[in-house]
């Protein structure tokens, strides 16, 4: 396409930056449609979640399926490729799989004609990590952590590499019409049609920064609405299809810098997105005009790997407080559940954590309020076991410990805590232990490339 | 002396990365923002101070003066979702900026 002006033009949608955790807004997502853009995109998901999702093959949205019909029947009917990255959350192969499968018999459904549907995997086995790690290859950590080990790599449950913009670039050339990303860099699904149209790199790298949250870009604060990137050779123009939203200067300054340590830079599989010297201004339907941004390639690649490692079964409790002599012996209340459970479960690892709503429940040692004696408290009881059975009766055991709380002085006889409802089974508790890079020579080498036939 | 919540507009916090987390404090003009950068408010020592952790916590601090912005980033206690976290995504890390005086 050719802007008014004659440029080439590349122009890309958006409504969601997590997939299913909420509909897209029909309003603004039909307007946009209605613009014919060259491409439908998605985020599948992302870290942010946190590493259960990963370690445990689990979806968080709720309207993933109904988004996806959506997305799908509103783009085959006009002909518009789609692509989704991250599917599943994680972008494990069982999201991808999932994610798959759910387009197809979405296709199915609504008797869809023919079309291509190509996917790739991001998974990458522990035992490979583990391998080059143990033939001295070094994998330094992200974010604080330390250098990888043999042993915490092969204590990952699942491993995914984030891919960028070349499984994408590879499936369009093999005529995907719709397209599920493994795991991969937030900003590259939209990149990376930018990117094999000649589009140039740093500008199609800054549009898939600036739209990766859809109207997250745009002000007032709104989420899950049509947002359309247009690129050209000189600029990114970022337009929002809700009538009461704008792009503006601040707005998409201020979202270039979230979610990220510094405003500036943003890295991806091959190099820095930097964006120290952009400027921005306002033009007409409400958009914002960027220029200015750089790509320096990286002289080695280095993927970056994350990781999910299980710690055990979990539940969680609730014990809250009204008695204010309680509340002044909080911390007496907390160290005899403690320590009554170190007593009655000292022959199996556990763990237990107490998240005390009402003084420090959000900040734990960083809540500068933590000091003030409230009026009432929650207490949720976290615990972890290694099987459902000992972290049932684990935080059973330590919520029921408030209620029998030995306090000195208390004037109460009859229960030191009220408690509701039954202790409830969480999700399994995982941490995130892998969090680094890992060096390739060719981007594609841990993504592989699939297609096939949907449709009737 | 005002709060920080009456002179800016937008205070949020945010993971970046699985571990750490980032504060973005903007302002919806240039006096405000260069009315709390000269005040002193918000700087890596008052932000250390007020969250009562160490300074090198503080990965990065900085004045952003397009976007009328104050960013600044820490590492988080352990790696977010882990068991003991409560706030898997940091965003309401911020909260302690809400009512923040500013001199």
């Amino acid at each position: 396409m050719a802007d008014a002006a004659g440029r080439r033009t590349m122009r890309i949608m958006i409504s969601t930056g997590h997939l299913g955790t909420a509909p897209s807004g029909g309003e603004s997502f039909a307007a946009g449609m209605a613009t014919n853009p060259d491409f439908l995109v998605a985020d599948g998901g992302s870290s942010d979640p946190g590493p259960v999702y990963l370690g445990d093959n689990r979806v968080l949205g709720q309207f993933v399926e109904d988004e996806l019909e959506l997305f799908l029947t509103t783009s085959r009917a006009r002909g518009i490729p789609l692509i989704i990255g991250s599917a599943g959350d994680a972008g494990s192969n069982h999201g991808v799989d999932e994610t798959v499968r759910q387009l197809r018999a979405i296709a199915e459904r609504h008797r869809i004609p023919k079309f291509r549907i190509g996917w790739f995997y991001s998974e990458v086995p522990t035992e490979d990590v583990a391998a080059r790690l143990a033939q001295g290859e070094r994998m330094p950590g992200l974010g604080g952590f330390p250098d990888l080990t043999v042993e915490e790599a092969g204590r990952a449950t699942r491993i995914v590499a984030v891919a960028g913009v070349e499984p994408f670039i590879k499936l369009l050339d093999m005529g995907a019409d719709v397209i599920v990303g493994g795991r991969c860099g937030d900003i590259c699904f939209t990149a990376a049609p930018c990117i094999r149209a000649g589009f140039p790199p740093a500008l199609a790298y800054h549009m898939g920064k600036m739209i990766e949250c859809a109207s997250l870009v745009a002000e007032p604060f709104m989420g899950k609405e049509a947002i359309i990137g247009t690129i050209s050779d000189d600029e990114i123009v970022i337009t929002p299809f809700h009538p009461g939203q704008r792009v503006t200067v601040a707005s998409a300054a201020g979202h270039s810098m979230y979610e990220r340590e510094t405003p500036f830079f943003e890295h991806t599989l091959g190099g820095l997105l930097d964006m120290s010297d952009c400027a921005y201004s306002e033009v007409e339907n409400r958009s914002t005009s960027i220029t200015g941004a750089r790509f320096i390639p990286d002289s080695q690649l280095r993927v970056k790997l994350e990781g999910a490692r299980k710690i055990g079964e979990r539940y969680m409790g609730i014990a809250a407080i009204r008695d204010p002599h309680v509340i002044r012996n909080l911390d007496a209340a907390i160290d005899w559940s403690r320590s009554a459970s170190a007593k009655t479960f000292k022959d199996m690892p556990y763990e237990l954590h107490y998240h005390v709503f009402g003084r420090d429940g959000v900040l734990k040692e960083m809540e500068p309020l933590r000091h003030l004696t409230p009026h009432e408290v929650c207490i949720v009881i976290e615990g972890l076991a290694q099987t459902e059975t000992q972290a049932h009766k684990l935080v059973d055991f330590a919520t029921r410990m408030f209620f029998l709380a030995r306090i000195p002085n208390s004037k109460g006889s009859s229960g030191l805590a009220a408690c509701s409802k039954q202790t409830m089974r969480s999700s399994p508790g995982f941490v995130w232990n892998v969090n680094h890079t890992m060096r390739i020579d060719d981007p594609l080498a841990l993504f592989p490339t699939h297609i096939a036939e949907a449709g009737v | 002396m005002p709060k920080l919540h009456e002179l800016a507009k937008t205070i949020r916090s945010k993971n970046a990365g699985v571990n750490q987390v980032t504060f973005d404090v903007i302002f919806p003009t240039r006096e405000a923002y260069q009315r709390v950068v000269e005040g002193r408010a918000l700087t890596r020592e008052t932000m250390a101070a007020l969250y009562s952790i160490a300074p090198e916590r503080i990965s990065d601090f900085v004045e952003f003066e397009l976007a009328n912005a104050i960013k600044f980033t820490i590492f988080r206690e352990r790696p977010s979702g882990s068991p003991g976290d409560w706030d898997t995504l940091g965003c309401q890390f911020y909260g302690p900026l809400v009512d923040l005086d500013v001199p």
